[in-house]
């Protein structure tokens, strides 16, 4: 399906009221729009909106594989972000855009390539049986800005996510479940979480967490994700503009305020849910 | 005038006051689809006529009169109903007024986004004044506010930009400036109400100009770009809002404004 | 501030001279998601479905049927690729695909397109219903010309020949028989049926009347939440 075209009156407006440092929704400059985090009944399953359109869903899920060859002793991690319909007319159902292979790339770096999983914790039995830990994320609603809302989503549900105890003996593998077991989380190093900023004029003004339309007028990106230590783990550009040092670093700034409020966010939320879990169990 | 098409029903006899007492009592209720007012044997005859104008949401199936749209019934005399709903796709219908979006020059013809099933075609000649040599200034991306003169199933949408005695009667490419939104059909019915509620009290706030085409998007343009979000944020929050929620949103907007 | 959706959530009291058509607490909320015409997501027990209309939209000239709309349904598992999908989603997918075009009034409208694309937020025993349910008010809320409503109804049969309307997970791992019903709300007749396991033809006859009854509930709740919405146009 088509996507509605953005018309020269809405670009003219937008580029001006960026200008005046004005936005759509009234925000600021360096604003984030409302970051709302909820969990699903299973662990493993959370729910991010950004303001009150984008919307992504993030679920993990483990199955016991066999290893890599080459890593025998460590589990595997699996990303997969998908673009369905629902999200936008303009994303057309099994088909590999440009976009979707930007952000699954992305989404990997970040998460993956930063080493904020504790992989060697995954393995049950050297060479032969380890944990297979996927993260699926769907995109509900495109509004703008699905790489930081998937990051944060993603990252979440891996905080949130318990997997199945098991047990060794020699050979044999015991997978126990809930009942029997409490399922155990997994082990996180740290959480690194991605902001992007979007470029105007060559890239003479830039903004935090740019909406649906302000992503079609913008020139250039620049996705920084980075941990609340402050560690960078991963900085991509796309769009073909040039940025100067203090471009860069000025954003990097703005990024680490911008990922201690959003750890700070989902901590308090895990924090929540831990609790209602801990009152359901009682009732 | 808020109906798009209308369908008349002829009905006879006694069974018409039967039945209109039966939409006349539900007048203000929400309604399903699948809801149905049926009117039983045709069979007694008598000399009065009556007209049952149904407007959207209504359908007449053989001797019933089917909801196929969620929505509140809603009437007005002498026989007019119709369902109000809040429904955000466009469908086309001949002499509405829309806002479309030029998407490309073919020919002689525009193909303009109206935001329904297919692109409607709008005539280099459709505009006031236009001849073969004088053809108007449209570019791609432009916003032009046009009336459908071709809107039905079988054909291709077609757009004019001028009324029957060649006049563009507030239609054509519009100026430079301003800013477009979308919104819901229903909140655009609303607006277009003559001596609209929401329209009359923004305007006490401050003077700004507005356009609302039937396919929901709204075009304004206020003294400055804050003036022009201010509206535009204050119309589409419009939507989910009762009409004594909305009195006190003015008020703080007013007061804030002064 | 005001939500621009509704949450709406409503227990269904066991009736007393009908125990088997008891069902658990539905929750549903339309309009939830701003790019699609309509949407709907729709809780029953521990199954949740999210679902999205477009239509009648743009349709491409290679996918344009000359007599009617084109459909596409769209499935989305919550794990997985939504290219392989489990027997269960292909089947939702199947049923939704049929069930639409008999729902609604579109027969005439040729060269657009609808598409119906439904997430599979947790999944659940009733999957299959669940959509079905999710489906329907999202076609509602996109304001498409409807003929009817439709609602999914789960019933399983135990070892000992008891009919539960709405299994739990547990109810239904230990049935005999499974079967799911699409009912119309105008005549309350069967769309769709979709049955796994054995059961003889009485029980079946039992299962519809059953399903029959407990649909009333479901269309009765699909009102509620719908005058719910409009409360504030009133």
């Amino acid at each position: 399906m088509r996507e509605t075209p953005l018309s020269n009156c809405e670009r003219q407006f937008l580029l001006t009221a960026i200008k005046e440092k004005k936005r759509l929704d009234g925000r600021q400059t360096y604003d984030y729009r409302n970051i709302k985090i909820t969990f699903g009944t299973q662990y493993g399953c959370c729910i991010v909106d950004l303001g009150k359109t984008s919307r992504v869903l993030a679920q993990v899920s483990c199955e016991l594989v066999a290893p890599k060859e080459n890593r025998p002793t460590e589990g595997i991690l699996f990303f997969n972000l998908e673009l369905s319909q629902m999200a936008s007319p303009a994303f057309e159902p099994s088909r590999q855009s440009e976009l979707l292979v930007k952000l699954n790339r992305q989404l990997e770096r970040c998460l993956r390539n930063s080493k904020c999983i504790d992989t060697e914790s995954l393995c049950v039995v050297s060479g032969a049986k380890v944990w297979q830990v996927r993260v699926d994320v769907h995109v509900l609603n495109h509004d703008g800005n699905i790489m930081d809302a998937s990051s944060i989503a993603a990252i979440t549900a891996l905080c949130h996510f318990r997997r199945p105890d098991v047990c060794v003996q020699g050979e044999e593998v015991t997978v126990f479940t809930p009942e029997e077991r409490d399922p155990v989380p997994l082990s996180i190093y740290h959480m690194p979480i991605c902001v992007s900023f979007s470029f105007f004029e060559q890239g003479t003004y830039l903004l935090v967490d740019p909406c649906e339309r302000e992503e079609r007028v913008m020139d250039g990106l620049l996705v920084i994700a980075m941990n609340k230590h402050r560690e960078m783990c991963s900085v991509q550009s796309s769009g073909g503009i040039m940025l100067l040092k203090e471009q860069v670093l000025r954003c990097s700034k703005i990024a680490s305020v911008k990922v201690a409020e959003v750890t700070e966010l989902i901590n308090k939320a895990l924090e929540n849910d831990k609790k209602a879990r801990y009152v359901f169990e009682f009732l | 005038f808020p109906l798009r098409r209308k369908r008349v029903l002829l009905l006879r006899g006694k069974n018409t006051e039967a039945m209109l007492d039966s939409f006349k009592e539900r007048v203000g209720e929400v309604l399903l689809p699948g809801d149905v007012f049926s009117f039983e044997s045709p069979g007694s005859e008598s000399n009065i006529q009556d007209k049952v104008i149904c407007g959207p949401g209504l359908r007449r199936n053989g001797d019933e009169i089917l909801v196929c749209k969620s929505g509140i019934l809603r009437h007005k005399e002498p026989n007019l109903y119709w369902i109000d709903s809040q429904q955000k796709r466009y469908v086309p219908a001949k002499g509405e007024c829309v806002i479309g979006i030029v998407t490309a020059k073919s020919g002689d013809v525009f193909k303009v986004d109206v935001g329904g099933s297919e692109q409607a075609s709008l005539s280099y000649l459709a505009f006031e004044g236009a001849t073969k040599r004088n053809r108007p200034n449209v570019q791609v991306g432009d916003l032009v506010y046009s009336q459908f003169i071709i809107a039905n199933k079988d054909m291709e949408p077609e757009l004019v930009c001028i009324d029957s005695s060649g006049r563009a009667n507030g239609m054509g490419v519009f100026g430079t400036g301003g800013l477009l939104f979308k919104v819901s059909l229903g909140l655009v019915r609303k607006l277009l109400v003559p001596q609209s509620e929401i329209v009359k009290d923004l305007e006490k706030i401050f003077p700004f100009e507005m356009v609302v085409g039937m396919n929901g998007r709204i075009w304004v343009k206020a003294r400055s770009t804050q003036q022009t979000l201010i509206v535009a944020n204050i119309l589409e929050s419009c939507e989910n809002m009762t009409a004594q929620q909305r009195r006190t949103l003015f008020k703080k907007v007013a007061q804030n404004a002064s | 501030e005001t939500p621009h959706c509704l949450v709406h959530t409503m227990e269904v009291e066991e009736s007393s001279t009908h125990p088997t058509t008891a069902l658990r607490e539905f929750g549903c909320e339309q309009n939830l998601l701003s790019r699609p015409d309509g949407s709907a997501s729709f809780v029953q027990g521990d199954t949740s479905v999210l679902a999205g209309v477009y239509g009648p939209a743009e349709v491409k000239v290679s996918k344009e049927i000359y007599d009617r709309a084109t459909m596409e349904v769209l499935i989305q598992p919550k794990v997985g690729l939504p290219a392989i999908l489990s027997l269960s989603a292909g089947h939702t997918r199947f049923s939704l695909f049929y069930l639409c075009p008999v729902s609604l009034l579109l027969s005439r409208r040729y060269k657009a397109s609808l598409c119906v694309s439904v997430c599979l937020c947790v999944q659940g025993p009733q999957l299959l219903a669940c959509s079905l349910n999710a489906a329907c008010m999202a076609l509602m809320d996109a304001g498409l010309p409807m003929r009817c409503l439709f609602c999914g109804v789960t019933c399983a049969i135990d070892p000992e020949g008891h009919i539960h309307t709405d299994p739990t997970a547990a109810q239904e791992r230990e049935s005999r028989a499974v079967m799911t019903f699409a009912i119309d709300s105008a005549e309350r007749r069967v769309m769709m049926s979709s049955t796994k396991g054995s059961f003889s033809v009485s029980e079946l006859q039992q299962c519809i009347a059953v399903s029959q009854r407990a649909s009333g509930k479901i269309f009765q709740f699909y009102r509620d939440s719908v005058s719910r919405r409009y409360s504030k146009m009133l």
